[in-house]
């Protein structure tokens, strides 16, 4: 190679290098949201909403259970706003003292529902129905996810957790579960009713039973570790306004008391 | 120790032996009809055959789900003859990890026969014996000890395998958990101890099946 071309490519790559840092202290300001994957549809509009409200906010999501959410904050993850889908994993970080002071509050509530691929011919009617002979496999989050946990729940109160923990395949996040009752490839699937409403090739067959299981209820929180508080609170701020809430709403979730 | 549940340990066995069975005719096959392939599709077959090999297992995963599942293909049609469904079930591991692992056995058996002395074949043709017999019982047994890293190999990996498996056949307690998933699974509920155990588990089959690969290649260079 000539001095001339690689004095070119030495001048590129160093172009290169300034170029990056350059263009993040232009940038705008990141928020890392954390979100329980039912959350995903909804959380996805409304971040189109909010980029006229805050044009100078970019929203980064991390969907997953909040299960695997709270470990990874716990093990150092960037997360500036927290949305899980069951008060055991906020309540945990609380404990631990991840959470900001006074940012903590309900956001939604959600119902867990029975689903069935579509045009399942089980004739499923009810949760006890799973128990069945007929429901060879049924999917439900494991128990580090809420709606695992609210799954067992109501499967306990109805007194056949046993039976049908023994058929069941255990998913890693409501997302899939739902993949797994989309495929057809297991009999019914315990999932939120928000999700049933935007997914494709499943319907919702029962609601669980009033007070089967505790209240499924969202928190939010801003974390104590984020570097843009502010815009984080401002965030969460923003889901309680009339136009994230007709989101919230078209999708199934009502927003909880406050 | 009695409140261990060993399903995880002879499910991850039992899907890796069948599928290093099936890899093994598949490889010996393949390998052998490749070997006398002419040199354009010798490269263009060795690259496709060969793809499992880089391709992240999740690909491999996503493919057998489109195809063998239920709305799937190829799934659809099983499910109308048979009334089955493969997916969720120890069996889709099967196909997952043949698929896997076939790149395994396929290079190492097409190493040996590449290294073989094809004079001996020719010379066992003028006495007369026939192919089968000589590819059955000169040229297998020359290639021994490659064959057999290539078996041992497949199996190896085959063990160890996650993410296509976690894929096709979930997570089942007592029907389709494997070590890999069970150590997936005790580590995201919060269960550190199992999942210690069924790492320990692996540990030592991997470490006693790498050590028998290491002895059959020192006997084949020596």
């Amino acid at each position: 190679m000539n001095r001339k071309l690689r004095a070119m490519i030495a001048v590129a790559a160093a172009l290169c290098l300034l170029a990056g840092p350059a263009a993040m202290a232009e940038a705008v300001v990141e928020l890392n949201v954390f979100a329980a994957a039912s959350l995903t549809e909804s959380l996805n509009q409304i971040a189109e909403l909010y980029k006229a409200v805050q044009p100078d906010v970019t929203l980064a999501f991390n969907f997953d259970s909040s299960g695997t959410l709270q470990t990874q904050i716990e093990s150092g993850a960037q997360a500036d706003v927290f949305l899980s889908a069951a008060e055991k994993q906020m309540d945990a970080l609380a404990g631990g003292g991840y959470l900001l002071d006074g940012t903590r509050a309900d956001l939604l509530n959600n119902k867990a529902v029975l689903i069935v691929p579509e045009g399942s011919a089980l004739g499923l009617k009810s949760f006890e129905d799973v128990a069945g002979d007929s429901v060879k496999l049924v999917a439900l989050g494991n128990s580090d996810v809420p709606v695992g946990q609210y799954a067992q729940d109501v499967f306990t109160a109805l007194g056949i957790w046993d039976k049908v923990s023994a058929k069941a395949s255990l998913g890693a996040n409501v997302k899939e579960v739902l993949s797994q009752v989309q495929s057809g490839a297991v009999d019914c699937g315990v999932a939120y009713l928000t999700d049933a409403a935007t997914a494709k090739g499943v319907t919702v067959v029962a609601e669980a039973p009033e007070g089967s299981h505790k209240p499924v209820v969202y928190p939010g929180a801003v974390l104590r570790a984020s570097a843009n508080a502010d815009a984080a609170k401002a965030f969460l701020a923003y889901l309680t306004t009339p136009d994230a809430v007709k989101v919230f709403q078209s999708v199934g979730f009502t927003m909880a008391a406050p | 120790m009695a409140r261990v549940n060993w399903f995880p340990l002879w499910n991850s066995l039992r899907i890796a032996a069948i599928s290093t069975g099936i890899t093994f005719f598949l490889g010996l096959f393949a390998a052998q009809r490749i070997t006398s392939a002419p040199r354009w599709l010798k490269g263009a077959l060795d690259t496709v055959l060969t793809l499992p090999l880089v391709l992240p297992p999740t690909v491999v995963g996503f493919f057998i789900l489109m195809f063998l599942g239920p709305k799937g293909p190829l799934g659809s049609l099983i499910k109308a003859w048979f009334g089955w469904t493969i997916t969720m079930r120890w069996q889709a591991a099967v196909i997952a990890v043949t698929i896997v692992t076939f790149p395994l056995m396929y290079r190492t058996v097409r190493g040996a026969f590449d290294a073989f002395d094809e004079q001996l074949i020719q010379a066992g043709r003028t006495l007369g014996l026939t192919d089968a017999f000589l590819f059955w019982r000169v040229k297998l047994p020359g290639c021994r000890d490659g064959i057999l890293a290539g078996v041992v190999l497949s199996f190896a990996r085959g063990l160890g395998e996650y993410g296509a498996t976690s894929m096709v056949a979930g997570y089942i307690a007592n029907r389709t958990a494997t070590i890999s998933t069970s150590v997936a699974y005790f580590w995201q509920i919060g269960e550190n101890g199992p999942a210690y155990f069924w790492v320990a588990v692996n540990l030592v089959i991997s470490l006693a099946v790498m050590t028998l690969v290491n002895l059959l290649e020192r006997r084949r260079a020596a």
